[in-house]
């Protein structure tokens, strides 16, 4: 099985990157392929099993746009494929159709989901959030500076219970399709949400149960019952 | 910027206001500027201000700096007005220099020293232009507040004002290259035994040359992306340091400082690599004043790193430190991990780093521990951890995903009733590593582990 992480050494803000060590340990046998801005992507040439992409600042996004752009069918193709990707924070804005600057400027993304975001750089917004996400509820933490349009109501990965969606008014989060999950969900999510991380090891084809599975449990069900309460 | 009547009923509103609070006993350090700031918005811009302003900004150690450029300076007989004991927003700046003016408006004070939140420098710069503006170090710090550091880095780029002369962490390359235009000098630390090639933190924030984005060749990296590097493509490279120091003679705790062709040695108030920046950072400015080295050494020489931030005691042979880890902040807590693993002898460590303030909203993000090394704690000379507070769960796991060994770890959620269970059989020095909003819970932390090795000690007898 194969594991690649795209960009780590850029894409890496809010710890994100633990969301795959975290995979690492609950599927020990994975091979984890990090692959560096300035190199060609495995999942070029190669079948790859998952594809995970972290929050970057402003300018990596930029970046990150340009190299993925000549790959954005083979991307399209891996979705087809229902290949597990997950894109945390603003790596999802990479994959709209633009992100739109305050001052009306825009960059185009690679347009493979029909959302486009907007920037608001001295505006950010957090938050606390509660979703569920078929059987099973996933808590999690907001902090961006952006909001996405578009509608997502037959792709959506969350229905909002605490907190927000696409953007403040919406209550439908992120975007699900096939196997392809993108998120404004900032942090260590896998870890946050054991059950979860168990739908995703499923979409591998793995069922076993998580590491540290009591520990991570135990912390899961406290903050689900915190947030609850909020 | 004319002083008009709005400005004048600010600042008449803000001076009774301020007179008011000393009367019934109320912290007159952020309310007054508040108030002026909201009858007249531009009121930092309108005021009249002391002929020198030094600012100092950077994610850590701003207040430490602040707080030793100003007791050498009051040692010195130097006469100031300081935002010590207020806040480094925009109000507390407006509260400071309102404090410096008569109530005619007329500037009473010839120097300023002013901490200044690196966030604020929209509302800030603006409106006032220090003569001599020191940046620490600028590192991923409150994610919901700061996002990144280049976030940050660009902000004051954009803000900082033309004439600002800055004074800068030259081992930190964000902050080497901020505000370009601007004049400049570098201070730094040279090579050091304990540096290395590789990176052993979580996280690096400058990874290509911000010229011509190749990827950036370091030579040495101290901590995080602090050390030396280089663009194999470009002309880019680390600065050369104008005030750096050489022969860190940490056994007898000294340093000599390279100024250019000449050497002069200083005494050193910490053996810790962060404290030592603070020090080097603090003598570029005083030297900007035309302090000598005498009049800065001999007062250096009596200063130490406030209780708030360390203290240390020994109790029978068994020493306890306190330290502060600010929570939320990262490098700050990595910083002190690593601090903490590298101490001599056996250790034992009491973590509270939750952030209350952010508790009271109901529930913390705790993302930031995963750009935290806590994987620093997993050295073998740390015998227990014990982690309590509000996330005490979280920090199981946090620990457990670090590698350290679950049987190591006390995890509970009333952090007075986990100290119970602290080993001390065999422990050198106990470690209590607190938040900078937990200062009563550390008091009565450190409190309770006294009487916990006096009993031990008692019951050996």
């Amino acid at each position: 099985m194969k594991m690649e992480i795209l960009f780590p050494e850029f894409c890496n803000l809010f710890g994100d990157i633990f969301n795959m060590k975290y995979l690492k340990m609950c599927i020990p046998e994975a091979e984890l392929i990090e692959t560096a801005l300035d190199e060609v992507p495995t999942f070029v040439n190669e079948d790859v099993n998952l594809i995970y992409l972290g929050p970057m600042t402003e300018n990596t996004q930029e970046k990150v746009i340009k190299k993925l752009l000549p790959y954005k069918e083979r991307i399209e193709e891996l979705i087809e494929k229902n290949v597990v990707f997950l894109f945390t924070g603003n790596a999802l804005e990479v994959l709209g159709k633009y992100i739109e600057n305050e001052d009306g400027s825009k960059i185009n993304g690679l347009g493979i989901f029909d959302v486009y975001s907007k920037r608001d750089m001295m505006h950010r917004h957090n938050s606390l959030m509660v979703g569920k996400f078929e059987d099973i509820e996933i808590v999690g933490f907001k902090s961006q500076f952006t909001m996405m349009y578009g509608d997502n109501t037959n792709s959506y990965f969350l229905e909002v219970e605490k907190g927000i969606g696409l953007n403040k008014e919406s209550k439908l989060e992120g975007i699900k399709k096939n196997n392809f999950i993108g998120t404004y969900v900032i942090g260590p999510i896998l870890i946050l949400n054991p059950l979860f991380t168990k739908k995703i090891m499923k979409m591998l084809g793995q069922e076993k149960e998580v590491a540290l599975k009591d520990d991570v449990m135990a912390a899961y069900e406290a903050r689900l019952e915190e947030l609850k309460k909020l | 910027m004319k002083k008009s009547f709005r400005f004048y009923l600010a600042l008449w509103g803000a001076k009774i206001g301020t007179l008011l609070l000393k009367i019934f006993r109320r912290n007159a350090t952020f309310f007054p500027g508040k108030f002026a700031l909201k009858v007249c918005p531009d009121f930092i811009g309108r005021i009249q201000k002391p002929k020198t302003m030094i600012a100092v900004t950077g994610t850590n150690g701003k207040t430490t700096v602040c707080n030793m450029i100003e007791d050498v300076l009051k040692d010195n007989k130097y006469d100031f007005i300081d935002n010590k004991y207020g806040s480094n927003i925009d109000a507390g700046v407006a509260t400071t220099l309102i404090s410096g003016v008569s109530f005619m408006g007329k500037s009473k004070k010839d120097l300023a020293i002013l901490e200044v939140d690196e966030r604020s420098a929209p509302k800030i710069y603006p409106y006032l232009t220090p003569t001599y503006l020191v940046c620490t170090n600028l590192f991923r710090d409150s994610l919901m507040r700061n996002a990144h550091t280049e976030f940050i880095s660009g902000i004051l780029t954009k803000y900082i004002p033309k004439d600002t002369i800055l004074i800068l962490n030259g081992d930190d390359l964000i902050v080497s290259n901020l505000a370009p235009e601007n004049k400049r000098m570098y201070f730094g630390i040279d090579r050091l035994d304990t540096d290395t090639e590789e990176c052993e933190n979580i996280s690096r924030d400058i990874i290509a040359c911000p010229k011509c984005d190749t990827k950036l060749v370091y030579d040495y990296v101290r901590y995080n992306h602090i050390g030396k590097a280089h663009c194999p493509k470009c002309d880019f490279k680390s600065p050369e340091i104008d005030y750096l120091a050489t022969k860190l003679d940490l056994e007898n705790m000294k340093m000599t400082l390279k100024i250019g062709e000449r050497e002069e040695e200083y005494d050193l108030i910490s053996d810790n690599i962060i404290n030592i920046y603070n020090i080097i950072s603090v003598i570029t400015v005083l030297k900007q004043l035309g302090l000598s080295k005498e009049q800065i050494n001999e007062s250096l020489k009596k200063l130490k790193i406030v209780d708030t931030r360390y203290t240390e005691e020994t109790v029978n042979g068994v020493k306890i430190i306190t330290h502060l880890a600010k929570g939320i902040n990262p490098i700050a807590c990595s910083r002190v991990f690593d601090y903490t693993r590298k101490y001599k002898g056996n250790k034992a460590v009491f973590l509270i780093v939750d952030d209350l303030h952010e508790a009271v909203k109901g529930s913390e993000n705790t993302s930031w521990q995963y750009d935290t090394d806590y994987e620093f704690l997993n050295d073998e000379s740390i015998k227990q951890i014990i982690i309590a507070g509000a996330r005490y769960l979280d920090g199981l796991v946090r620990l457990e995903m670090a590698g350290v060994n679950k049987e190591k770890i006390v995890y509970e959620r009333d952090e007075l009733s986990a100290l119970d269970k602290l080993k001390l059989e065999g422990i050198d020095t106990v470690f209590i590593l607190h938040d900078l909003y937990s200062m009563e819970l550390k008091d009565a932390a450190k409190n309770k582990v006294e009487v916990m090795i006096k009993n031990l000690d008692k019951k050996e007898k």
